[in-house]
């Protein structure tokens, strides 16, 4: 099944400000996890929980593989990894 | 009326060197002592009385990775017993499981007090003839920042406050030397962090000497020296007192060592890892306990005592206080 990719974004997006307690406007798809988000490995590794949890529901088992964690930099890097898991 | 009075501790069945058997023991001695206790744990689970059980299919073992195991043992122990707690069947958690696995569930499953940028461990250690000092973090963060260390001193005042009585805890940056000027940038920076927030009662550098004494209430670092401080002391501590035993043995000195023994073994009673409780992981917006790894039952007890003392006294809600009162960044000293 392929995934909106809008929807993605804002699920990506949601979960990062809750999770370094900012607001959602500050966060792009541009941005890098950590020069412009100052966010670090605790951070990353509860984003990737969230979203694990969050996507489980659209697609059955999904999760990311630990040796492709550390290509992870942006936002566009979380949402590309969702939407091409999900077929798109 | 306290948050989460009436509900139970969550004791994670599978956590532990000698899980289940003691930890299933400790749990039904503090059930009898009147503690509501529910077990997580396998199906079929035997031994445990007329406890109820959270059903959770895995074990996360003692050397999995913390981060990856949480994610890919969904249903293990550690995990459902922190989902307990957030979903509100417990009012607590507790393991003698991997320390990284329980904090990683705490953290991702009951998540961070509002504005905590870290939790960190917070270890009592004895102080013989007075109150234990909390040394914080001992063990969840290697790496810190230096305003991580200024939360980690506020926290630890909350709990010495809280569960020790003390009104102005005296806070302690472990550093080389007493002077402002000692130890490493982080120190430094800290130092001056420290000396602005107010809610602190900062007494300014201290070294490692002093935590066993009445000098200082809360000691914080880093948790990578903070671990290496609390193995050196329990490491040194299991020595002497062996080497105390080992020279009391002696024939030559029985009668003296006769005489001495009931002095001594209260004192051997205060620096035993298993009296003290346990470790908690503050930050966390729930109670989570950490037990050492090779727990018996007179361990789980003293943990789960602690755990529902926490939930009595909402330390969790005395700390989002704490932490919503602190000094504004940028305000003056």
């Amino acid at each position: 099944m392929t995934i909106d990719r809008t929807a993605v974004l804002g699920t990506v997006t949601r979960h990062l400000a809750d999770i370094l307690e900012i607001d959602v406007s500050g966060i792009s798809e541009d941005s890098t996890f950590s020069d412009d988000l100052g966010a670090d490995s605790i951070a990353l590794i509860e984003l990737v929980d969230a979203l694990e949890q969050e996507f489980s529901s659209t697609l059955e088992g999904f999760a990311f593989d630990d040796d492709e964690l550390a290509g992870l930099k942006s936002v566009r890097d979380a949402v590309d990894y969702v939407v091409r898991a999900h077929g798109g | 009326m306290t948050q989460g009075a009436g509900l139970p501790v969550a004791v994670d069945a599978m956590g532990g060197d000698k899980a289940p058997g003691e930890i299933l023991a400790g749990a039904l001695e503090a059930a009898a002592a009147g503690i509501p206790v529910v077990l997580v744990g396998p199906e079929g689970l035997e031994g445990r009385g007329d406890l109820p059980l959270i059903v959770a299919s895995e074990v996360i073992e003692m050397d999995d990775d913390p981060a990856k195991s949480i994610r890919t043992k969904r249903d293990s122990t550690l995990v459902r017993a922190a989902e307990a707690v957030r979903d509100g069947k417990a009012c607590a958690m507790i393991s003698a499981g991997n320390t990284g696995a329980t904090m990683a569930s705490a953290l991702l499953r009951m998540g961070r007090i509002k504005g905590v940028q870290r939790p960190a461990i917070a270890t009592p250690v004895p102080v013989p003839g007075g109150t234990p000092t909390v040394l914080l973090d001992a063990g969840a963060n290697a790496e810190v920042n230096p305003d991580w260390l200024v939360q980690f001193a506020v926290m630890g005042s909350v709990y010495s406050r809280q569960r020790y009585g003390i009104e102005a805890p005296k806070v302690g940056l472990l550093s080389i030397g007493e002077e402002p000027g000692k130890g490493d940038t982080l120190r430094k920076e800290a130092w001056s962090l420290l000396a602005a927030e107010k809610s602190l009662n900062f007494i300014g550098n201290v070294e490692g000497r002093d935590i066993m004494t009445d000098a200082v209430d809360v000691v914080v670092t880093d948790g990578f020296t903070g671990n290496v401080v609390l193995k050196t002391l329990e490491g040194t501590l299991k020595t002497v007192i062996k080497a105390l035993f080992g020279a009391f043995a002696d024939p030559a000195y029985k009668e003296h060592a006769d005489a001495l023994l009931p002095a001594l073994l209260p004192m051997y009673a205060t620096f035993d890892p298993d009296n003290t409780g346990g470790a908690v992981l503050l930050g966390i917006d729930g109670v989570c306990i950490i037990s050492h790894g090779s727990s018996s039952a007179r361990a789980m007890v003293n943990g789960i005592k602690v755990a529902r003392e926490m939930v009595d006294t909402d330390m969790v809600g005395a700390i989002r206080a704490a932490i919503e009162a602190m000094t504004p960044e940028g305000a003056e000293g």
